[in-house]
């Protein structure tokens, strides 16, 4: 650990900050045993950064409508994109951790928050890499719906691929911390808490419907918040506005997009 | 490079021979270099159709670009993928394999100009033949990359499977990428009845918005 911790010391802090990026999208962070080593607040300013450039490429759209709102959207959506998820965050993560207290999970509370970070690391990094083909799409389309279904595809894919990190994060961690017998306890390096006698009653599989259950809820929440601060995109006939009246919600407002774009 | 050195790079190419040693950087520059060439060559000829040069010039200049962008704007979320999947060790010979794909559709590209020239000028075509010929020449083109493709990719697939879904997402997106940036680019034949230009002027458009308006209005029969 402490010669991770001087390896972690190298470079300057963005650096540092990708590097440990790349080794949760490497999976080393979840594979080497033990709970997650994650700098979280190393980790938070990358993904911020990432939201920002996502938002950026979002806001493309606007920028090239004659009529539409402008640079200023560009700004909004830098600003509003890592807000719809560390405010989807706050929403969800005290209920996950509370459930996942209740049944009988050892993951602490800082140990939740780590898991997270790496999946909204995952969930970024992924949303990030396909800026380009969304600032490609925006800079070459006049139709606002196509656009709105584009983007709400990259999300899907980005959350889709970081909840399945997140899974699978979940079950390797829960390999480690309780081995299928005191053997492989001694082998993994943990005996204590694995050859207490609750270790015969495995929580495992209570934790991972409470962890499918909230994905589903952050990918409602979610969706719904950032319903709550649109526009992230701006509609080329109306001015800037930092955010809309708050009317209908994000499934009602996918279907009419649906619908614009198909009629 | 000399143009000898590249012939014998594109055979080697073709034929799935290894890269001289040492490889890294010249195979980068000998694959660029393919696509740049080949690439040209190919867009001259598409570009030839009612003989005007400078539609020739543009067209040769803005085939390599088409492949070249698209490559470009699809690889940072493969790589990202590829990462989250395990794949990063192998990163470097997956783009080996797709940049060699990318230079060997070129290759079958400029193959075929003789075809699509002789279409042009000894069959007489109108414009619109002339588009379909041009996507038949592509069609035939991508095909031939699939071999390239398959050949690079066959090592990295037995060692790990995974590649194979990989493969088939990168082929997805650079489809759905390239499409649009072909539609931005165009006209590479063009339009004999249009004065000749680089960019058409309504070329900001979106190609898949445009192919619905068209499939609309023809189910609603207006």
């Amino acid at each position: 650990m402490g010669n991770e911790e001087s390896e972690l010391g190298e470079g300057g802090g963005w650096s540092r900050g990708f590097r440990e990026l790349d080794r949760i999208l490497r999976g080393e962070m979840t594979s080497l045993g033990g709970e997650p080593r994650i700098a979280a607040g190393r980790l938070t300013w990358v993904v911020v950064l990432l939201c920002m450039a996502y938002g950026a490429c979002m806001g493309t759209f606007a920028v090239l409508a004659p009529d539409g709102p402008g640079p200023m959207q560009v700004l909004a959506s830098m600003v509003k994109v890592p807000l719809l998820f560390y405010l989807t965050l706050v929403v969800t993560l005290p209920s996950l951790y509370v459930l996942n207290a209740l049944v009988g999970s050892r993951l602490t509370f800082g140990s939740v928050f780590r898991l997270l970070s790496a999946s909204l690391g995952v969930n970024v990094a992924v949303l990030a890499s396909m800026g380009p083909i969304v600032a490609f799409f925006s800079a070459c389309t006049t139709s606002y719906p196509f656009m709105v279904l584009l983007n709400v595809a990259v999300f899907a894919t980005a959350g889709f691929l970081a909840m399945g990190f997140l899974l699978q994060a979940l079950q390797r961690l829960s390999d480690e911390q309780w081995p299928a017998n005191a053997a492989d306890a001694e082998i993994v390096g943990e005996p204590t808490a694995a050859t207490r006698p609750q270790a015969a009653r495995r929580p495992e599989p209570r934790v991972r419907t409470i962890f499918r259950l909230w994905m589903v809820l952050f990918g409602l929440v979610g969706a719904q918040m950032g319903w709550v601060l649109r526009p992230f995109i701006g509609h080329p006939d109306l001015p800037f506005a930092w955010f809309r009246p708050r009317q209908s919600n994000f499934f009602e407002a996918v279907y009419h997009a649906l619908v614009a774009l198909f009629s | 490079m000399t143009t000898p050195h590249l012939l014998h790079r594109a055979d080697a190419l073709l034929r799935g021979l290894p890269e001289p040693s040492p490889p890294g950087a010249t195979a980068w520059r000998s694959r660029l270099a393919i696509l740049a060439a080949f690439g040209a060559l190919y867009g001259a000829t598409m570009g030839s159709f009612g003989e005007r040069p400078l539609q020739a010039a543009f067209s040769a200049l803005k085939l390599p670009l088409m492949l070249g962008a698209t490559f470009a704007i699809s690889l940072p979320p493969f790589f990202v993928v590829n990462t989250l999947f395990g794949l990063r060790d192998d990163f470097r010979r997956v783009v080996g394999a797709l940049a060699a794909a990318q230079a060997g559709l070129a290759v079958i590209l400029a193959s075929l100009a003789p075809l699509t020239a002789f279409g042009y000028h000894a069959c007489g075509l109108g414009h619109r033949p002339a588009i379909l010929l041009n996507g038949l020449m592509f069609a035939l083109a991508s095909l031939g990359a699939q071999v390239v493709l398959r050949r690079s990719y066959r090592g990295l697939i037995a060692a790990r499977p995974a590649h194979r879904a990989m493969l088939r997402a990168w082929l997805g997106v650079y489809v759905f990428v390239g499409i649009q940036m072909g539609w931005v680019l165009r006209p590479f034949v063009g339009s004999p009845g249009l004065p000749t230009r680089f960019f058409r002027e309504d070329s900001w458009t979106n190609a898949y918005v445009v192919v619905w308006e068209i499939v609309a209005s023809v189910l609603s029969g207006s």
